[in-house]
């Protein structure tokens, strides 16, 4: 009888969620549009006088033909500067146009047959401006149950108000699993007003390739559910399409070579005003926990046992972001041509950022689609981007925050800034069981010094957690919004902005979520506190290159170019070094017996 | 006919009897062996489901405060008791199906609420899926299979509702698949992927294959009611039941992985053994049964109501 009444329960939950669903399902069909709007968006990128530009078309006839032309306006007149034929599989159109003039802004068109036409801006380096502001987004869920059919108008006017010289989409732009191109149509229609006129950057994370969970494995095939086995459910060709419709426009890859299914890659950097960013991979090559790391909890990604010891699941051969993007971020950290301040731009940040998951679904101890895991990988990673004073945007936790990561001892690598949703699909809390050691003054328990579920070092200075219980708005209780960074070149400060959502940024009573602004400065990245400094060093001419190599390991401890025409540098204490300047490069020896004092 | 040759058919009908019936035994066995594992060792692919805030308001009406409906973290909560609670339902299902016998009537009942939990999680994924009516439709042998066992079990394997009932089963996960198959329904990245992985083939090539197997779908499920086709549909239901089921631990399991993977993937064939058991089951029926004619005019049916559970 109890079994039967159970069942009768389960009957009558899952009715009721059927017709919940119902009520809340998405309409994800592809309109039907004049031939004069067949251009649905265009994302571009300028990087070293090379223009990249995508377009998106929505699908062409039979009949139509399959090139598109890019023209710009100049002295008054639309000149073409390239033609390109359109891909059918994804209607994407990638343009590449070098020897751009980035000194210039320029008016653009991509023209399809004789109707249609998109009109933008490429705008100039602002290699002038003392201020860089990214705009940062993660988390485009479209559902309405999570206020995902609610306007993106407060979006785009709190972007064209602070005018951001470059837009960041660190992921799930498109939820659905099967129809990317059709929800990507959408992400244009939605966003395509700002992101015609700027730079843009897109990486494509787990849901945009199809799949709630992604540990690339370099290309393997995933058959498991849930794909914790590693590699990518969807097919090869899919993959290939979704990344060709979110990152043709990048700027070439640093290494080109593709992954297994035939799947590029495309970690590169992009320079503009002068900062350096490095765009990761950081899921491509990562490799999958189920059968890896021993079971911890329901799932074999998901660990639920906080007495389990954190060294079992850092099994050795486990990858995060793999030798190709590590050499990439060795030569990227000390290469500083035309670069004041560095940006690493990835899908996630390097530690478990969240302790209670979903809606509903509890605490859970560590989750290893985060970049917690594998540790060992994680500090390797966090290692690299240190070398080079990189601060680190990223999203998809569905959680803002801030920490300041460590390796050795807490404090002493990068600073992180994981951007809340645009509409959060999916929530998460940083709520640890403990108060963090080391707070400052006056700030909540769950701000400082911790560890997290995989016992990497981590720094909280702040995390927007929604409500407990969402209720009302629908966006701002479930601390939908995004973020904002400002990047100064001339102080060398990084000002981190986090903003809800349906409020005009600009105006003097719009509130940031609690923790946030936050500035720090670009040194902070690589300060740990057991240093001490060396002398000041005079130089004759402004903003040298400067690199401490270690004497005794004869590896770069850091590379960064100095604010000023001398620089105080900081380094481990009881340690010689070798010290190398130059006006672009270090390749000048200025002292080889170098030592830091308390 | 004499009497020694009536004894010798009845004695044949009772040992195919209960062939026909361990057929059902352990194709439900393995189904709900399958899906206990899947609960109490891992989490039910439904689970989603019941981590809703659709789910929490409805348990909210009887009183379930947040942290009673998701765990505080230092203990469960009603989802993590509920999901432990179904698996021990499917462990004790997976008993009943060698325990059960015509006259216990609990054991009987307890055995047709398994049918009750499989349609629930056939639904469960159903939504997930995006309401792809495929996804439902295929988990028809392991929503039937327990209440076919049933069936057998007390009217008989040879009662003509019992193999339409596996008729019904058989139909449609072959007919659930072979929507999926032929792209009628977007094909599950899975089934491309497992075929790549398991053949070597590339995609337009697994593509084409699956095509073909989908075909082949359909051609059981007009088979299985064509009387000169039945049993060689049976028999090809079987073969790639059971080969769609090995798919999965051929496919994921490696000697690189902890247990080599079993614990991630041999549980996933288990509970698709339905999908070959009953097939089996309908052969091996047909296959007495023409054997049975060709011996004489016994009436093979009422001699099963009359000698039903050999195992009594």
């Amino acid at each position: 009888m109890r079994n039967r009444i159970f069942a009768s329960l389960i009957i009558l939950l899952i009715a009721n969620t059927v017709v919940g669903q119902n009520r809340r399902r998405v309409d994800l069909s592809i309109p039907e549009v004049d031939r004069k709007d067949v251009i649905c968006f265009a994302l571009y990128t300028v990087h070293d006088q090379t223009l990249k530009l995508t377009a998106q078309l929505y699908p062409l006839k039979n009949d139509e033909v399959r090139l598109a032309r890019l023209e710009i306006k100049k002295e008054g007149n639309w000149v073409e500067v390239a033609q390109t034929e359109v891909i059918e599989q994804g209607w994407t159109a990638p343009f590449r146009v070098a020897k751009w003039d980035d000194a210039n802004t320029w008016q653009y068109r991509v023209r399809h047959g004789e109707q249609a036409v998109y009109e933008g801006t490429i705008r100039r380096n602002p290699t002038d401006k003392d201020e860089i502001v990214v705009a940062g987004f993660t988390g485009n869920s479209i559902m309405p149950a999570h206020g995902g059919d609610i306007s993106r108008q407060d979006i785009l006017d709190n972007i064209q108000r602070i005018n951001a010289d470059i837009l960041f989409f660190a992921g799930d732009q498109v939820y659905d699993h099967k129809r990317h191109y059709a929800a990507w149509l959408k992400f244009g229609r939605d966003f395509g007003d700002i992101i015609k006129d700027r730079p843009t950057i897109c990486l494509p994370d787990d849901h945009d390739v199809g799949q709630p969970n992604l540990w690339g494995e370099s290309g393997k095939i995933s058959t498991l559910r849930g794909a914790a086995d590693g590699g990518y459910a969807q097919p090869g060709l899919y993959v290939q399409e979704v990344e060709r419709a979110q990152t043709s426009h990048l700027p070439d890859p640093a290494d080109p070579h593709k992954i297994g299914q035939d799947i590029s890659v495309y970690f590169t950097n992009l320079n503009w005003g002068n900062i350096d960013f490095a765009i990761l991979e950081d899921r491509k090559f990562k490799t999958g926990p189920a059968g890896r790391v021993p079971k911890q909890g329901p799932r074999p990604d998901h660990i639920r046992n906080p007495e389990y010891d954190p060294v079992s699941v850092d099994v050795e051969g486990a990858i995060l972001l793999g030798k190709r993007q590590l050499a990439f971020l060795k030569s990227w950290t000390q290469d500083w041509q035309n670069a004041k301040m560095k940006v690493a731009l990835s899908q996630t940040i390097f530690c478990g950022g969240a302790h209670i998951h979903g809606s509903a679904s509890g605490r859970l101890h560590a989750d290893m689609d985060s970049n917690g895991w594998p540790q060992s990988g994680r500090n390797r990673a966090i290692d690299a981007l240190r070398k080079g004073f990189a601060f680190h945007l990223a999203g998809d936790q569905h959680l803002a925050t801030i920490f300041h990561h460590g390796v050795n001892e807490h404090r002493d690598a990068i600073w992180s800034f994981c951007v809340p949703s645009i509409a959060n699909l999916y929530l998460r809390w940083w709520a640890p069981l403990e108060a963090g050691a080391n707070r400052e003054d006056n700030m909540p328990e769950y701000t400082g010094d911790h560890l997290d579920g995989f016992g990497n070092k981590v720094t909280n200075y702040a995390a927007a957690n929604p409500e407990k219980k969402p209720a009302g708005n629908i966006l701002n209780t479930r601390s939908a919004g995004f973020g904002i960074v400002r990047l100064n070149t001339k102080t060398r400060e990084i000002t981190m902005e986090c903003w809800p959502r349906n409020v005009d940024i600009t105006s003097d009573d719009a509130q940031q979520y609690p923790g946030w602004p936050r500035t720090i400065s670009q040194l902070d990245n690589y300060h740990p506190r057991s240093w001490g400094k060396m002398k000041e060093f005079q130089f004759d001419y402004a903003h040298p290159v400067v690199q401490l190599v270690d004497n005794e390991t004869d590896e770069v401890l850091y590379t960064i170019r100095a604010q000023n025409s001398f620089f105080t540098p900081h380094a481990p204490l009881n340690r010689e070094f070798t010290i190398k300047v130059g006006k672009d490069s270090p390749d000048r020896v200025i002292t080889t017996s170098a030592k830091a004092k308390k | 006919m004499t009497i020694q040759s009536d004894q010798a058919k009845v004695k044949a009908s009772n040992w195919q009897t209960q062939v026909l019936e361990y057929c059902l035994r352990i194709g439900n066995f393995f189904c709900f062996a399958g899906w206990a594992w899947g609960h109490l060792y891992w989490e039910p692919s439904y689970a989603s489901i019941l981590w809703s805030e659709a789910s929490f308001e409805w348990f909210q009406q009887f009183g379930y405060s947040w942290e009673e409906f998701t765990g505080t973290g230092a203990n469960d909560g009603l989802i993590q008791k509920c999901i432990q609670w179904i698996g021990w339902i499917c462990v004790a299902n997976a008993v009943l199906s060698f325990t059960a016998r015509r006259n216990s009537w609990i054991q009987l009942c307890l055995l047709t609420s398994g049918s009750l939990f499989m349609l629930a999680v056939a639904v469960a994924k159903y939504i997930r899926s995006g309401f792809e009516l495929p996804m439902l439709i295929e988990h028809g042998g392991q929503i039937l299979s327990p209440i076919l066992l049933v069936m057998a079990l007390s009217i008989g394997v040879r009662n003509r509702i019992t193999t339409m009932t596996a008729i019904i089963a058989v139909m449609m996960t072959f007919g659930g698949h072979g929507l999926y198959a032929v792209g009628l329904w977007p094909t599950p990245a899975t089934f491309v992927g497992m075929t790549r992985v398991v053949i070597g083939w590339d995609y337009d090539a697994s593509k084409l294959f699956l095509l073909v197997a989908g075909v082949l779908d359909f051609i059981v499920c007009f088979g299985v009611l064509i009387p000169f086709l039945r049993r060689s549909s049976a028999l090809y239901a079987m073969i790639w039941g059971i080969v769609t089921a090995a798919a999965r631990p051929v496919a994921g399991m490696s000697w690189e992985l902890n247990y080599w993977g079993a614990d991630q993937f041999l549980h996933e064939s288990a509970y698709r053994a339905p999908h070959f058991f009953i097939p089996l089951f309908l052969y091996l029926y047909w296959t007495y049964t023409k054997v049975q004619h060709s011996f004489g005019s016994l009436t093979l049916e009422t001699k099963d109501m009359t000698l039903p559970s050999t195992t009594k």
